[in-house]
């Protein structure tokens, strides 16, 4: 290949990247903290795999998915105002890291992993101890509601600020999922945003995956092409909330 | 006539003294309960460091021997008042005590003895983490 060929393909690849970022798959750690792993681009359908719209979510409504693997849960909630903007997050081993905003046209869509970061409690098909709290609802985790409760300990995080945490055990915010809104309003997770906690979750609940999924190894497995979206009160038989 | 409504005093004394000790503090077989857990915990442990399958399968025997007081609905009437709201969090720390006792005796009967170390340290695990909520530890 000559030399100009060469420098060509290389800005042709960069600028695929910089426009769509999903393109690369597996983790980056930049020197200036952030902490992105990308998986498969991956469209949000509903239970009949048609795909959601942006504007067709509900809003303050708990909805839940599996991503990046097919045995962990994600929440995606439309909430009642436009999200803040570049906040700035710390792990809890001290990474920082950067959650950009909610998607949609007003930004008031987001995605989180669904596994509390305190002693990973989350929903399954019999119950579910974590969800989003609408404005209306009072919790015993925080003076203010409209945020993400985790009832088993009371950890509250921020659902408009990439989850940081309000209140309660939690050393970390949840790990965010990366959306991307398309043109034509569908809904796609390209990746996973902080320190997610899904190695523990598969280690700590093997037992339980067995029941749910045949098995680890299928608990495992990555998602890909697109991920069934339910609202969490069809998802579990009993919901929490404290 | 007298002694007639003696003897119906005493036998009613009696009755109802029988009856009180049938009638057990729930909240006195709650800390049997937690005691015999430990004393399972503490036997699954030494037969785990003392390569004794048979003391661990004993001690999840013993363990899930405890579970139903909290399982049912009874479990309310146990916990501190000013945790009673949180009774399906109790409810559900018993089923996964009972899902990783189970799977202990399956790891065990299948020689992979790494998950059932792992069963044991998740069990740890949710003793500790109902203790950090209940008893606001």
């Amino acid at each position: 290949m000559e030399r100009r060929t060469f420098f060509k393909v290389m800005a042709a690849g960069a600028t695929i990247v910089a426009v769509n970022p999903s393109l690369i798959r597996g983790n980056l750690y930049a020197d200036d903290g952030r902490m992105y792993a990308a998986y498969d681009k991956v469209q949000i359908v509903d239970a009949a795999g048609n795909p959601i719209k942006a504007s067709s979510l509900e809003k303050e409504v708990t909805y839940i998915f599996n991503y990046p693997y097919a045995s962990t849960p994600c929440m995606l909630v439309n909430l009642p105002e436009p999200t803040q903007q570049d906040v700035a997050l710390k792990s809890e081993m001290g990474e920082e890291y950067v959650w950009k905003s909610g998607v949609g046209k007003e930004r008031t869509i987001v995605a989180y992993s669904a596994i509390c970061a305190h002693q990973l409690t989350h929903p399954t098909p019999n119950d579910s101890f974590i969800k989003y709290v609408p404005k209306n609802v009072k919790t015993m985790a925080y003076e203010k509601s409209g945020i993400i409760v985790c009832s088993s300990h009371l950890s509250a995080y921020d659902a408009s600020a990439g989850a940081k945490v309000l209140a309660g055990a939690a050393p970390q915010p949840l790990a965010a999922i990366v959306l991307e809104v398309a043109p034509d309003d569908t809904i796609w997770a390209v990746g996973v945003l902080g320190s997610d906690k899904f190695q523990d979750y598969f280690r700590a609940f093997k037992p339980e995956l067995k029941d749910f999924y045949n098995g680890i190894a299928q608990g495992k497995q990555l998602v890909s092409i697109s991920a069934k979206t339910v609202k969490l009160t069809e998802y579990s038989k009993e919901i929490i909330q404290y | 006539m007298k002694k007639i409504v003696t003897a119906l005093a005493l036998a009613s004394l009696l009755f109802g003294f029988a009856n009180a000790a049938e009638k057990k503090d729930p909240r006195l077989e709650l800390m049997k309960d937690m005691r015999t857990m430990l004393d399972a915990m503490e036997q699954i442990q030494r037969g785990g460091l003392y390569s004794s399958t048979e003391d661990m399968k004993s001690g999840v025997k013993k363990l899930q021997g405890t579970l139903k007081s909290l399982e049912g609905d009874e479990v309310k009437s146990i916990l501190p008042k000013d945790q009673v709201y949180a009774y399906k969090f109790a409810q559900k720390t018993a089923g996964m005590l009972r899902l990783y006792s189970d799977d202990m005796i399956t790891s065990i009967e299948a020689g992979r003895m790494d998950d059932a170390l792992e069963d044991y340290t998740q069990l740890l695990k949710q003793c500790t983490s109902c203790h950090i909520r209940i008893r606001n530890w």
